[in-house]
């Protein structure tokens, strides 16, 4: 039998009192590894106890000190009547295990997750429950820099794969009593813990209870990434555009559970997953919020119009280039056609094929190593682009337009995002190479069309955009001053709707006090 | 079911698709007249003589000025390429002769391996004889393309259009662009109306107006020099002005910028002074005087002096800059005058006139004129009066 | 939780102008100029005034019956055959408009854009555009109107102001043309031109939609407005430029104005393929309107729960239809001819319609 099975057999088996059955039990389903750790020796001197444990899960030190020596050393304060059978679970529980988080469970079942789950089981002869002591401690690395999202200005910190850490980042962040976390165990074998963290009060309890209901329905092997959550919850799974977002920053996570949305952390992940999303969120960055709005609003404008570049602008070139040549100045036109003219493939080959070889060269810096990966990737553009040029394989203009447009992919801030945008592409360019400009809007109409019918948990997709928002739409292109947006976004109908208070609206358009002002001091100084 | 529809049109080709280096890019066409007994080189391209008529009449001879790939160079040319002088060929000129123009068109294709391509046509030459003879053909063929731009210029040539094509002066790198600048220029410069080959086909189809495009002439250095205007009655040249009148058409129509420059006589010939125009406006009311429709032209120009010719005169009072003023408004009369007399000569109302009557007295226009042909014979019997204002505005840099 | 009242009122006249302005816009000033020469700004005006009647009728019908679609509410008022047969007319009518629209579109793009292109394939793919897209609820049906929308507003209003430096104002007059064609001819060119606002009868399945269908007659009434005064602007900027005797030479001189306009510093020059571009969009949200229009009531008609089946069904019926006319004059006869025939259809049944549920006093919204 598989041995999840196996340890489905004990689901309704307790503890009856004798040591040596439990031992045996265990013994059965996890002796086989060589990390697991079985340590016999008497409570208080005199009862005879096991502790099952895997050597590497647990901390040592503490499991030593505070585990084994209060429950081997009776300190001199008990009395006999307290070392007696009867009251052994109570002391030990109350009295003498100093550790803070302890379980009593009888269920074998339940005993042998615990330890599966780097607990430490100490079981009693004569006692009908085992205690279940939350020893886990698994080697992390430290908190550092989010590796895909960084910004100038802002925290620092990235979520790290336990889930413990990753919380208490979230905890000490929104130091509120309405923050809520409730976690439950999904993957059969994996048994990953996922956390859905939300502000009650403020997230909408259907969208909540709707979360909980698409995870519990996931049944499935394995969770080895909040990625697997991802396509299990999504509404349209044959998008290309994704409907949930992924972050590695606690601070983008805190600033979306505020707005009324809901966070998925799984442990093993440094992930975390914000639902419901819309469009709009691809391309913010955190930045836009710390920094001043209208430098921001120019600056998001920026990243916009890059965005849609990558997705058109090569086959904008191929229709204009074979199609509508009328549409540049007549200098241009005859300078590009001599460009050309040594090139043997059609403009749509020409630019399908560095397409291709673009998506490769990243692909492969991708898995570079850091150091030759930089390097490579700018050689390979530089160089690569230029020796097809001279070889006469494909024509200077179309280098540059490449290379624009990937820089421009680059530009989304939302890697999933711009991933769809990027194979987007692709289809666009064929669409320009058969029908030209009229292809382009046909391609572009039916991008546009697929974005207007999808749904994130039941919001518009291109909210607040459409349906049309006004206090939406002050986050959409430019970034309002913070004490405009008075109001949060209204599409996920959040309980409550007021972010600023009345006054500091006021305080923020009564004139300036100013303090250090010159000619205040001048007169003081003279008086002096 | 999407991809399937998608793949289907990709499997059958791509009709329209034609790379940029396979087009013939043709920058200016040139329209000649044949003698018929010129070439024999009627091939049976669009016909096999004796089968179907030819529609007869003249023949014409095309000549299309086709940019040649890459020798256009942009900035500063590139690494190996942009060695060439001044005196590389940048374009390349072919004529053809066909019973009509698309017929003559054809003959070209039928010796051009890229397929002619007119998106950035700019200019279009006829000669003196062909516009005499009628544009209708022409103006038929350039309108039902859908490839021509109506902000391409045509003008009429005093001699063969197609030494316009082949002329390739030394300011520019592209002869058709030269000839381009040049209107343009002269266009911004205040010294010749805006007259895109658009405006011309739409004044010509006023009823109340006749059309007119910039006759031009090649000169010595192979430069192109602006003659005057070449009025059309209908589709048919019926003569052109000279090149000062241009400044008195203007004048007359209020249009601007302003750029000609006049010479002014207070007496003698030694106080003699030369004005610039700055800008122009102009008024033109009508009203209907026995039967016979009266304009009131209100003109107002404000000039700059420019120069004087000698020291007689000085040039220290306003007194005298509007002395200079009343002369420059006889002169302006006068010129215009003198050209609407001209074209009244040859009922060719290029200013218009008549738009204003259908425009402004729609009555008398309902009873009595209603077709192009009945304001031709009217327009002969028009009364125009002129007013003209002029004030010199300033003197330059020099106090007297 | 989705209620199926998911259209605001600004959707609804965004369904509204984007459905009216279409193809249409092309060839309306050569349409304009043939029946009252300078004074077409004022006949386009006049139309757009009976575009405005029919409209209002439309909503009041609408409002008067707000949960149910045409074909649902002229059963209880004329009673249930001769409703079917007013109903089968529409239908069919609408069908064939889809038909003449789409070709007429395959039309200008083969001639002005693609040459060599067979007109079947841009026909065909239009047409599949628009059937995929017609699929979707209605909920979707007022998002991608109400997206497209400003696309449509943005370019025609862009070449209007740019084609401004060239117009003369005197072209404009008179105000009420030279008077060179009879009552009958001008009676008829006003009628073709209201004929192209006629695709208004949409409200007819967006109403029971809306959230608050009171505020249909607000949607109807900005809607024509709005799409009235876009072609009254496009036809002044035409006729301005060129001049009504040249506009008449010019079979789709909208067309033309894009060509003749430039971004200011020759940025880019013949705007026409770009403008071509955005047009597209216009068209599609016609085509979009109209299929669906002809999808929905079919369905409605034979009480089939889903029009989803139907717009695949339809698709070669229509494409076949597109095929009819030979050639391009042939095809604006035809367009002309439908077009009179319509507005009897789209005007005239509402309005009995109207006056018969007022005289029996048949309401849907009182029980």
């Amino acid at each position: 039998m598989p041995p999840d099975r196996k340890l489905e057999a004990y689901r309704h088996t307790d503890l009856n009192g004798s040591l040596e059955d439990a031992v045996r039990v265990v013994n059965g389903l996890l002796g086989d590894n060589d990390d697991f750790v079985m340590r016999r020796f008497h409570v208080f001197g005199r009862y005879p106890a096991a502790m099952f444990y895997y050597a590497n899960m647990v901390d040592q030190a503490s499991l030593n000190t505070d585990v084994l020596k209060s429950l081997m050393y009776a300190p001199p304060r008990f009395r006999e009547e307290d070392l007696n059978e009867e009251r052994l679970k109570e002391v030990i529980l109350l009295d003498a295990l100093y550790f803070s988080e302890v379980k009593l469970e009888s269920t074998l079942a339940t005993l042998v997750e615990g330890v599966l789950r780097g607990q430490a089981v100490v079981a009693v002869e004569g006692l009908d429950e085992a205690f279940v002591i939350n020893t886990r401690s698994i080697e992390k690395r430290g908190i550092d820099t989010p590796a895909t999202e960084q910004v100038i200005r802002g925290p620092r910190e990235g979520f790290i794969e336990p889930l413990g850490t990753n919380l208490s980042l979230l905890r000490y962040r929104l130091q509120s009593c309405d923050l809520r976390i409730k976690s439950m165990e999904i993957g059969r074998r994996t048994q990953s813990k996922v956390a859905i963290v939300y502000l009650e009060g403020v997230a909408h309890p259907d969208l909540v209870q709707e979360v909980q209901r698409r995870l519990s329905k996931i049944d499935i092997e394995a969770v080895l990434d909040s990625g697997y959550l991802e396509q299990y919850i999504e509404d349209n799974h044959y998008s290309p555009f994704p409907q949930v977002q992924y972050t590695e920053r606690p601070d983008k996570v805190v600033a979306n559970i505020l707005e009324g949305r809901v966070a998925l952390l799984v442990d093993g992940s440094p992930l975390a997953l914000v639902v419901p999303t819309v469009f709009n969120q691809f391309y913010q960055t955190v930045e836009d919020y710390t920094e001043r709005f209208l430098l921001m609003s120019a600056i998001r404008l920026a990243r916009l119009v890059a965005l849609v570049f990558s997705l058109v602008f090569p086959s904008l070139y191929v229709s204009i280039i074979s199609f509508n040549p009328e549409l540049i100045p007549t200098e241009f036109a005859v300078a590009v056609a001599g460009g050309r003219a040594g090139v043997p493939f059609p403009a749509i080959v020409e630019v399908l094929v560095m397409e291709v070889s673009m998506e490769v060269l990243r692909e492969a810096t991708i898995r570079l190593p850091q150091q030759v990966g930089g390097a490579l990737s700018i050689v390979g553009v530089l160089v690569v682009g230029q020796a097809a040029v001279a070889a006469g394989f494909a024509s200077p203009i179309t280098v540059v337009i490449i290379a624009l447009t990937t820089i421009g992919s680059f530009a989304t801030p939302a890697y999933n995002a711009a991933l769809a945008l990027r194979l987007l592409r692709f289809p666009l360019v064929i669409m320009a190479g058969i029908f030209g400009l009229y292809g382009v809007m046909i391609g572009l109409i039916l991008i546009a069309n697929h974005l207007l019918t999808l749904k994130s948990f039941g919001v518009p997709y291109l909210s607040p955009l459409v349906p049309g928002n006004y206090e939406g739409m002050k986050d959409l292109i430019a970034r309002a001053p913070l004490w405009w947006m008075k109001k949060r976004f209204p599409q996920i109908f959040p309980v409550e709707q007021d972010r600023v208070g009345d006054q500091t609206v006021d305080q923020a358009k009564e004139p300036t006090n100013n303090v250090l002002d010159p000619l205040k001091f001048k007169e003081d100084r003279k008086e002096r | 079911m999407i991809a399937l529809l998608l793949a289907v049109p990709a499997l059958t080709g791509c009709w329209d698709r034609l790379e940029i280096e396979d087009r013939a890019v043709v920058l200016g066409i040139s329209v000649d007249t044949v003698p018929s007994a010129g070439e024999r080189s009627e091939q049976e391209i669009t016909h096999l003589s004796g089968s179907y008529p030819a529609p007869g009449g003249t023949r014409v001879r095309v000549g299309v000025q086709i940019a040649l790939p890459g020798r256009i160079p942009l900035g500063p040319g590139e690494g190996g390429g942009g060695g060439q002088g001044p005196s590389a060929k940048t374009v390349w000129v072919v004529d053809a002769v066909g019973e009509t123009l698309d017929d003559a068109l054809m003959n070209l294709q039928q010796q051009i391996s890229g397929r002619l391509f007119y998106g950035h046509l700019r200019v279009i030459v006829v000669s003196e004889a062909l516009a005499r003879q009628g544009l209708e053909n022409m103006n038929d063929y350039f309108r039902r393309n859908s490839e021509i731009r109506r902000m391409a210029w045509m003008m009429v040539s005093s001699g063969p259009a197609l030494d316009l094509m082949k002329a390739s002066p030394e300011l520019e790198r592209v002869p058709t662009l030269y000839l381009m600048s040049t209107m343009d220029s002269a266009v911004r410069m205040g010294k010749f109306p805006v007259n895109y080959v658009g405006m011309f086909w739409s004044q010509s189809s006023k009823r109340g107006q006749e059309g007119f495009l910039p006759y031009v002439e090649v000169k010595k250095e192979q430069n192109v020099e602006i003659k005057g205007l070449a009025y059309f009655k209908n589709d048919r040249m019926v003569g052109f002005t000279k090149p000062f009148e241009i400044a008195a058409y203007m004048v007359v129509k209020g249009l601007n910028p302003a750029g000609y420059r006049a010479f002014v006589r207070l007496g003698d010939p030694e106080r003699t002074v030369m004005v610039y125009a700055t800008s122009r406006r102009s008024k033109i009311r009508v009203s209907i005087r026995n039967g016979v429709p009266h304009f009131h032209v209100d003109i107002f120009t404000e000039l700059n002096l420019e120069e004087k010719v000698s020291n007689e005169l000085t040039v220290n009072r306003s007194e005298i800059l509007r002395e200079i003023g009343r002369q420059n408004e006889k002169s302006i009369s006068i010129a215009a005058e003198q050209l609407i007399e001209k074209t009244k000569k040859n009922n060719s109302d290029i200013f218009g006139f008549g738009e204003y009557v259908r425009a402004k007295v729609p009555g008398y226009w309902r009873k009595h004129v209603r077709t192009k042909e009945n304001w031709q014979k009217i327009y002969p019997t028009i009364q125009v009066d002129l007013h003209v204002h002029s004030s010199i505005r300033r003197i330059g840099m020099k106090a007297k | 939780m989705t209620s199926t009242r998911q259209i605001t009122t600004m959707q609804a006249a965004a369904v509204l102008i984007s459905t009216i302005i279409g193809v249409g816009v092309l060839p309306l000033p050569l349409f304009a100029v043939h029946t009252a020469e300078s004074g077409a700004p004022l006949v386009t005006f006049i139309s757009m005034l009976i575009a405005l009647v029919g409209t209002i009728l439309l909503a009041l019908l609408g409002m008067r019956f707000p949960d149910q679609t045409i074909i649902e509410y002229s059963g209880s008022i004329i009673g249930k055959w001769p409703a079917r047969i007013g109903s089968a007319m529409i239908i069919a009518f609408f069908a064939v408009l889809t038909s003449l629209t789409a070709r007429e579109f395959g039309e200008v793009v083969i001639t002005a854009v693609l040459q060599r292109t067979p007109v079947e394939v841009t026909v065909i793919v239009m047409l599949s555009l628009a059937a995929i897209s017609s699929r979707k609820d209605i909920a979707t049906f007022g998002y991608i109107h109400f997206f497209y929308f400003p696309l449509l507003l943005g370019p025609v209003l862009l070449i209007a102001t740019l084609s401004l430096k060239n117009a003369d104002a005197l072209n404009l007059l008179p105000i009420w043309g030279n008077g060179n064609i009879g009552i009958k001819a001008t009676i008829d060119g006003i009628l073709t031109i209201a004929s192209l606002f006629q695709s208004s009868f949409v409200l007819t399945i967006v109403i029971p939609a809306m959230r608050r269908p009171r505020k249909a007659l607000k949607a109807a009434v900005w809607g024509v407005l709005i799409s009235g005064g876009l072609y009254i602007i496009i036809v002044i900027a035409n006729v301005s430029v060129f001049g009504a005797e040249e506009t008449k030479n010019l079979l789709w001189p909208t067309l033309e104005l894009a060509k003749a306009t430039s971004l200011p510093a020759n940025v880019l020059e013949r705007l026409d393929a770009a403008f071509l571009a955005v047009w597209v969009t216009a068209v599609f949200t016609t085509l979009f309107s109209t299929y669906a229009l002809t999808t929905r009531e079919l369905a409605n008609l034979f009480r089939l729960r889903d029009h989803g089946a139907l717009c695949f069904f339809l698709l070669p019926f229509v494409f076949f239809l597109a095929m009819l006319p030979q050639n391009i004059l042939n095809m604006y006869e035809v367009i002309r001819n439908v077009g009179q025939v319509g507005l009897c259809i789209t005007i005239g049944y509402p309005a009995l319609l109207l006056a018969v549920a007022v005289l029996r006093g048949k309401r849907g919204d009182r029980p």
